[in-house]
């Protein structure tokens, strides 16, 4: 600092005062005259106080409500990063349980499919032996038609035989006898 | 009910017949034809086609009658069959046949029998169903050889059956 003052000092003996159109003189082409440096602190700390009076609370303000601002949002993060762990941890327990209800469904579809399979059996059983039962019903009916059938057919040919049989068998005397016989049989039922 | 046209054809027939003073002669040939007639399809057949003239037809029952029956009983049964009631003609003679016996106090005696019946066999015949039945009948005998044997009499709604072959049909219902 001392170096630099001496500096300037240096320059300022060594160059001499100027005069400008307007008849001003400049006494030094780096600094600035006496008075404008007293008038010019004075105006500088005015300004620095009006600022620090009217402009420093709302600047301490907004620096307050931003540091509010980051402060909520560094605690949404913590909660939503809390919020992910829970919700990750639940995601691997529900992991693990999918896994025990998998395994809880196939032990039960497989209790299931040898239930069905051993109902099917025993269904199966049931109607063959119902099939068998009503085959051997047809059977039975088929054969007793057909001995109904054999029976009705030696009857219808037994009676024409007797109707030839008798036809011939009947004659003249026998009518006669037949007529005389109706004959007293109706006199006789009065 | 009767039919009132049968009923009309007969009491013509009735009429003309007793007109001619020969009833009971017409009424037992008409009665006797009308049977051969329900027993013979091809007769039936002949009778009622509307396809054969009606003149064609009146022949053939001339043919079939003449000689063998009076000439009044032809006639009729020509008349019936030419005016084309040739299927109603054993209901027309079985009226005819009520009305004769009516006309006589007497009951229509219907006698299917195998072989025909001797005079002697009819009277007693007569005589046996009026004992039977309380009525006097005027016998009509049918000789049917589906009978095989002995006699069906029937007596308004009483039918008296001594026949072989009822006897027959019941062994057989039996079988």
């Amino acid at each position: 600092m001392r170096m630099l003052y001496t500096i300037a000092r240096f320059i300022a003996e060594k160059e001499p005062p100027s005069q400008d159109s307007e008849g001003i003189t400049t006494h030094s082409a780096w600094f600035p005259e006496k008075s404008e440096i007293i008038y010019g602190t004075f105006a500088s700390l005015l300004i620095f106080f009006l600022l620090y009076k009217f402009a420093g609370p709302f600047a301490k303000k907004a620096m307050a409500a931003r540091t509010e601002r980051i402060q909520k949002e560094l605690d949404s993060a913590a909660a939503d990063k809390s919020a992910a762990a829970t919700e990750a941890s639940d995601i691997r327990q529900a992991k693990g349980d999918i896994g025990a209800e998998r395994d809880r469904l196939m032990a039960d579809a497989a209790v299931q499919a040898e239930a069905l399979l051993a109902d099917g059996r025993v269904r199966l059983d049931a109607e063959m032996a119902e099939l068998l039962a009503r085959a051997d019903a047809d059977i039975a009916t088929a054969k007793s038609r057909s001995i109904d059938e054999l029976r009705a057919e030696i009857s219808r040919l037994s009676a024409s035989a007797a109707d030839r049989a008798v036809a011939e068998s009947v004659d003249d005397a026998t009518h006669q006898n037949l007529v005389e016989a109706f004959i007293q049989k109706v006199g006789a039922s009065a | 009910m009767s039919d009132p046209v049968i009923e009309g054809y007969a009491k013509a027939l009735f009429e003309v017949a007793r007109a001619e003073g020969s009833l009971d002669e017409v009424e037992d040939e008409l009665f006797r034809f009308a049977r051969s007639y329900e027993n013979s399809e091809s007769l039936r057949n002949a009778l009622i086609d509307e396809m054969i003239p009606a003149g064609k037809r009146q022949a053939i029952v001339e043919d079939l009658l003449g000689g063998k029956s009076t000439a009044t009983t032809v006639q009729l049964v020509s008349m019936v069959v030419g005016s084309g009631r040739g299927r109603d003609l054993p209901a027309i003679i079985d009226q005819l046949v009520e009305r004769a016996s009516s006309a006589k106090n007497l009951e229509v005696a219907q006698v299917r029998s195998a072989i025909a019946l001797t005079d002697d066999q009819q009277t007693r015949l007569s005589a046996a169903l009026a004992n039977a039945t309380g009525k006097q009948v005027n016998l009509k005998v049918v000789v049917d050889p589906s009978v095989l044997g002995g006699i069906i009499a029937t007596v308004g709604d009483t039918v008296i059956d001594g026949s072989v072959r009822t006897r027959l049909d019941q062994l057989k219902a039996r079988l």
